[in-house]
């Protein structure tokens, strides 16, 4: 079985990170590691592909100057080739734009059965990629995937929801996004990260994708970020003095809280 | 070589993320109370598959052993080293980072691993029979037994083999073994002993060969101590052998031959080269851990009413500290360099750069005791472990003096 798994690099969230006050965008000039909430799928891929005894994982992404670092990682994990858009006239791209050009790159990979994404990036937070991408790829889309079985051309998902999860079933290709921290993200084996830097990355222009630059980056957003302000400092707790009725103020205050 | 690679980045912080979620959890257990670090070593080597790797090697190598051997016995000329390994040598950074990542928390947990699938190992593949090799050599490689190399003896240390008591004696085809052996790695837990002894044929002491046997846990007259109370390296057992008429068929022998063949010393040199700039590697960790700790507290303590890394005296700490990381560093760089061109370094090279690592760690971890002050006292700070653990750098695998003589007879004999 074969598996695309769209990956986001994105600025080390333990490096202060800096907007650029023109753009009012994140400064993403610096290396790039892989986002964390892309691992679980790319483990997921990883594990499907061992499951159906074969099959290759292959990863997407778009990112600035050409930038491999998180790629490698994935690589390393066991994905065996990559997929890199790298174009200038990207900077400024909204959720549908980078949309766009994922969905071009995916056509290009031969025989996909299933696309796998993050719910959400863990630097831009729109949440709205997957089912752009699948609009786009004209493909069935489940989100917050838990759990996925695959077999005889169905795949088979258990959607997260808020008192539970259901039971979902769709035929294949299908575009699932997976739910952070379903599965545990392998290590890279050692053998892995020497074999990773001569695994195949396809570095491509919006130009090799047949997109139009007005389609895309601050031309084609449609969004504009118009102010960027501080999140409001957390306010500090409630502080009782114990007076011997510790427990019942306690008690009140979850109850109040309707946690209990 | 002045950075790591992205490459080896990738590997330091894969590492780093296994000691913290594997290691830190059960630091305390492992440096206060007496749990054998084996199980979360095997664990580290089977997460990055260093297990598979080990095997792979030691098979290409085997093969490699063989098609000499066959080569020679048509009386063709055999294999060159080259045809097996091509003209360049291996990157021994795959071998340096985890030492480094490790001996930021657990140096002891390095020692307990290297004398294993380092020394014990080495002492087998190195002069050992291809039967000797595939019996014991790969599950010592892979972590899977545990291997204690004894020398050591309570009257026989730095002059290792000069005082030496232990006695092997011929028995018709056999050999019967006594003697007692004292600070012992994995002595207390190890499946395969190395045990290295006198052939005693009625002769002077200094007259006799030396003989290497194999042993293994359980045999009769064969006893393991519990581990032995000590200053630091408290994740790396340490124990006594003794050793009561125990009996021993050819087959153990290493080598199964009483004439040490060509070359033994040779080998003994690659091994000490090894041994001594893996140390460098182990004294890099504790220094950066310590840095990293000292500019912390440096930054956050406060008395007099500011940092104390406002202070000149603790600002003097932090530069000298950060020069002894600069200079161990480009050492360990200038190793991996050196290796990869397939240069090896000399004997007096590899005792320069333990001398000088082993020492710098001690001071950096002391001084880090010190910037800590009465916290620094206390284990809940970690320094104070790191200085215990950095002394014996500058004791094992030859103390600071036998390597000061190997650096000065090597000057003095060019």
């Amino acid at each position: 079985m074969n598996i695309v798994v769209c990956v986001k690099q994105i600025p080390d969230p333990a490096e202060p990170g800096s907007l650029d006050p023109g753009t009012k965008t994140l400064k993403r000039a610096t290396k790039l590691i892989l986002d964390e909430s892309d691992s679980y799928g790319v483990e997921m891929a990883l594990q499907l592909a061992d499951a159906a005894g074969g099959g290759e994982v292959t990863l997407v992404s778009m990112a600035p100057n050409n930038e491999v670092s998180g790629l490698r990682t994935a690589l390393a994990m066991g994905a065996a080739k990559a997929i890199l858009i790298s174009d200038p006239a990207l900077a400024g791209s909204d959720a549908l734009g980078t949309a766009k050009v994922l969905a071009a790159a995916i056509k290009r990979v031969e025989g996909a059965d299933l696309i796998l994404t993050a719910t959400e990036s863990s630097d831009g937070y729109t949440g709205t990629v997957p089912e752009q991408l699948a609009e786009l790829l004209d493909l069935p889309s489940v989100t917050f995937a838990k759990h996925i079985e695959v077999s005889d051309g169905v795949v088979k998902v258990q959607r997260q929801t808020e008192a539970g999860y259901d039971d979902v079933e769709c035929p294949l290709p299908a575009v699932v996004s997976v739910t952070a921290g379903v599965v545990e993200p392998r290590y890279p084996s050692f053998k892995g990260i020497m074999a990773a830097k001569s695994k195949p990355v396809d570095q491509l222009t919006i130009a090799d994708l047949g997109i139009d630059p007005s389609q895309v980056g601050w031309a084609g957003a449609g969004q504009e970020i118009v102010s960027v302000e501080q999140a409001p400092a957390r306010e500090s707790g409630e502080i009782f003095e114990d007076d011997g009725t510790g427990a019942e103020k306690i008690v009140a205050f979850l109850e109040n809280l309707k946690v209990i | 070589m002045f950075d790591w690679t992205d490459e080896q980045k990738m590997l330091r912080d894969a590492v780093r993320q296994f000691i913290e979620k594997e290691i830190v959890p059960i630091h305390d257990e492992l440096e206060h109370g007496d749990r054998p670090p084996y199980d979360v070593l095997r664990k580290l080597f089977s997460t990055f598959g260093m297990d598979v790797m080990a095997r792979e090697a030691f098979k290409k190598r085997i093969e490699f052993e063989k098609a000499v051997e066959e080569a020679k016995a048509r009386g063709e000329e055999p294999p060159s080293k080259e045809d097996r390994d091509g003209t360049g040598g291996m990157d021994p950074s795959f071998t340096m980072i985890p030492i480094i990542e490790l001996c930021r928390y657990s140096p002891g947990m390095v020692t307990a691993m290297g004398v294993s699938m380092g020394l014990t190992a080495a002492a087998i593949q190195s002069r050992g029979t291809i039967a000797q090799k595939e019996r014991w050599v790969p599950e010592l490689l892979t972590m899977e037994k545990i291997g204690a190399w004894a020398i050591t003896e309570p009257n026989s240390g730095s002059d290792a083999f000069g005082s030496m008591r232990s006695t092997a004696r011929r028995d018709g085809d056999e050999y019967i073994l006594n003697g007692s052996k004292t600070f012992i790695t994995n002595g207390p837990y190890a499946d395969t002993i190395v045990f290295i002894c006198k052939l005693d044929e009625g002769n002077p002491p200094e007259e006799r060969k030396i003989l290497s046997f194999v042993l293994d846990r359980g045999m009769p007259g064969l006893e393991q101590s519990k581990p032995l109370r000590k200053m630091g390296l408290h994740s790396s057992p340490t124990g006594e052998l003794f050793l009561t008429d125990v009996r021993v068929g050819r087959d153990r022998l290493i080598g199964e031959t009483e004439d040490v063949p060509a070359g033994g010393r040779e080998s003994a040199k690659d091994t000490f080269a090894m041994e001594r700039s893996g140390v460098a590697a182990m004294a890099l960790g504790i220094i950066e851990r310590c840095l990293e700790l000292c500019v912390d507290y440096a930054k956050n303590r406060v008395q007099f009413g500011q940092p104390i890394g406002e202070f000149q005296l603790i600002q003097e700490k932090l530069a000298r500290m950060e020069v002894h990381r600069l200079n161990v560093q480009n050492l360990v760089f200038r190793y991996i360099e050196q290796t990869k061109a397939g240069k090896g370094l000399t004997l007096a090279e590899a005792s320069a750069m333990k001398l000088y690592s082993a020492r710098a760690a001690t001071e950096v971890a002391l001084e880090a005791v010190q910037l800590f002050g009465g916290n620094g006292y206390m284990a809940e700070f970690k320094v104070e472990q790191l200085a215990r653990d950095a002394k014996v750098l500058q004791i094992y695998a030859g103390t600071d003096e036998i390597q000061i003589t190997h650096i000065a007879k090597d000057l003095l004999r060019r």
